[in-house]
């Protein structure tokens, strides 16, 4: 028991730690991505969360789309691009975003002119990468909150300042909404903290039901999955998102927020 | 006495490679025709029993009993095949004979 | 004491964490990719790439019934122990490729040889035995797809409605191992509850079923109860595989798509 206690104080005080020396708020959900890009000459790929997730469900890529959760477990390709998967589902020069369409991905001509736009997400070390959309104008107007990226994007999508994209044309495929289950919370076995409220609503939202079921929570009878603050640091359970893109495990009071009695 | 068996022996094995282009044939045939009769016999009666499947919902509780006793019959001329075909038919005998097993004790438990 | 606990409690952890089956999210498949299967009971043994099938394009020609019941394959990656001998047989595999059957005006290749392969014999293996190799296709999945209805998930393709649309006619016999028999009476579709509250009704369609399957594809195999609700099972059992997981989430639509068998709206 004491050594769980100490390798959890450990844990938190490494994340608060961590928090001093915090990357920028842009920086925060950003994955690197070099299953392929080095080998074939180009800069690893650098994808930041914030606009995607700022504009799309997370549902639509994790699930519609097919990304993995974790960094290079999708392995994608050029290939795989120029054939409408992955990336290429949207970036292929025709779907639109707003009234413009979204530029294609990969290139197999080596010019100039094209390394331009390979350089838009192959941009590992690559000094001045003109970004079309900067974080500060993006987020100017969004409701701020706890660490990580500093917003709170549940608060931004409840009051219509972000309208998530839950549909690609040709990629999605629509189904009956299923109604989430009621708020419930979730015992928490420390004295020290406060049971979780769980909000099936507001996860829902941006990851309908197929990004968390079954693989993340296996279905069965509330309680029959058991998790520990340990596994969730781990990255395993909540922690597949939490601490990576959605807000971090240090804002512990987003989640652990039943009133104490 | 052993050295008069020597030449015979060496007589009847040349008459043996004389022969041979004329007989073995023959032989060979003969070998397949008793070989043939009992994989006809078995197949046959497979491919009865197992055309049934889809019907066994719609067959009464005796007639039921009756192509299990069948298959059960058949089970022992399959195991008595070799190599793959005995595997494969004793893996389709199964799954036939499932089926039929299944309607029986939906009839039997009604 | 407390330090060989710290250790063994990390190491704890870390396994957890390597051998997670919940709690991480795996890549879903690409659609030519779902359904894959690979073989290697004897290949690596046998000096050759393990074999990879790509169920898709046997599938989208053949009912399920006819390899899984007829030819008699199992239905686990490994199942069967396939061997050469068996395939030059006629058995397994070579009951269609055997040189000899004809297959849109061509004969279907021949699978494995009897002696040492070498050169043009070694490309006929590899047709098959293809795992961390790219041979020619003769079949392509966009082209063999285009113009299928579209489904979510798996392959992305709505097989069932392919084949009510007549744009895939399954073969269900192969002369001289199928048994000639007459048509199948359908059974009606029924209703399943879910425990879940707020999950929609399961219709089960027999119908649907019996296209592709047969009756002992499922029959007593995988669903022994004869009455409906003898067999109680749940949804973390079909996710380990077993009753409706066994053909869904491996090659039939994967589970991930909730609402093709929970459509019943709640009343």
């Amino acid at each position: 028991m004491k050594s769980f206690m100490l390798m959890l104080s450990a844990a938190i005080f490494a994340s608060c730690v961590g928090a001093a020396y915090a990357d920028p708020a842009s920086d925060y959900g950003r994955v690197v991505i070099n299953n392929f890009s080095e080998r074939a000459g180009m800069p690893a790929v650098v994808f930041d969360h914030w606009l995607h997730r700022g504009l799309y469900t997370c549902r639509l890529c994790h699930v519609d789309v097919g990304f993995a959760m974790e960094q290079g477990a999708t392995n994608i390709n050029k290939a795989g691009n120029f054939n409408g998967y992955y990336c290429g589902a949207c970036h292929n020069g025709r779907t639109r975003f707003g009234d413009k369409a979204i530029f294609p991905a990969c290139s197999d001509v080596s010019a100039l002119g094209e390394k331009k736009r390979c350089y838009r997400c192959h941009s590992r070390g690559v000094d001045d990468v003109q970004m079309e959309y900067d974080f500060a104008a993006f987020t100017k107007a969004l409701p701020k909150k706890g660490s990580g990226n500093g917003i709170d994007w549940e608060q931004a999508e409840a009051t219509g300042l972000v309208k998530p994209i839950d549909y690609i044309e040709g990629v999605s495929i629509k189904r009956p909404a299923i109604k989430p289950q009621e708020d419930f919370a979730i015992h928490s076995k420390s004295t020290w903290m406060t049971d979780v409220i769980f909000s099936h609503k507001k996860h829902a939202v941006w990851n309908g039901c197929e990004v968390c079921h079954p693989e993340i929570f296996p279905m069965g009878d509330k309680g029959s999955v058991q998790f520990n603050m340990l596994q969730i640091y781990d990255g395993e359970y909540c922690g597949v998102c939490h601490d990576k893109v959605a807000f971090p495990l240090r804002d512990c009071e987003r989640c652990h927020s039943k009133p104490v009695q | 006495m052993r050295t008069k068996l020597k030449p015979l022996i060496f007589v009847a094995v040349a008459l043996i490679a004389f022969s041979a282009p004329t007989f073995l044939p023959v032989a060979a045939c003969a070998a397949q025709a008793v070989e043939a009769a009992p994989q006809s016999d078995w197949q046959a009666e497979f491919d009865d029993i197992c055309s049934k499947t889809q019907d066994a919902m719609a067959m009464g509780v005796d007639e039921l009993k009756a192509v299990l006793d069948r298959c059960d019959k058949l089970k022992v001329k399959i195991e008595a095949l070799e190599g793959t075909q005995r595997k494969v038919y004793l893996r389709r005998l199964e799954m036939c004979r499932g089926v039929f097993a299944f309607a029986l004790e939906s009839k039997e438990k009604k | 004491m407390k330090k060989l606990l710290f250790v063994v409690l990390a190491l704890l952890v870390c396994t957890g964490v390597a051998f997670a089956q919940a709690g991480v999210k795996k890549k879903r498949p690409l659609p030519y990719e779902y359904g894959r299967v690979v073989i290697n009971n004897y290949s690596e043994g046998a000096g050759l790439a393990p074999v990879v099938f790509d169920h898709w394009l046997h599938r989208g020609l053949y009912t399920c019934r006819l390899c899984h019941v007829d030819i008699g394959f199992a239905m686990k990656a490994g199942g069967t122990s396939i061997k050469a001998a068996d395939n030059i047989a006629g058995y397994y595999c070579g009951a269609c490729h055997n040189g000899k059957m004809v297959f849109a005006g061509k004969p279907v290749f021949a699978s494995c040889a009897p002696k040492k392969f070498t050169g043009d014999e070694a490309t006929r293996c590899e047709r098959c035995h293809s795992l961390g190799l790219n041979p020619p296709r003769d079949y392509d999945f966009a082209r063999f797809t285009d113009g299928f209805p579209r489904g979510r998930f798996g392959n992305n393709v709505d097989w069932e409605k392919a084949e009510e649309d007549g744009l895939i006619k399954l073969t269900d016999y192969i002369e001289g191992i199928s048994i000639k028999r007459p048509t199948l009476t359908i059974q009606n579709d029924f209703n399943l509850s879910p425990k879940v509250e707020g999950m929609p009704d399961i219709i089960f369609s027999h119908k649907k079923h019996t296209i592709w399957n047969g009756c002992e594809v499922c029959h007593p195999e995988i669903f022994i109860g004869i009455k409906k609700g003898n067999t109680k099972y749940t949804m973390q059992d079909i996710f380990d595989g077993r009753y409706c997981g066994v053909c869904h989430g491996v090659v039939a639509f994967p589970l991930l798509d909730c609402q093709r068998c929970h459509s019943r709206p709640v009343q």
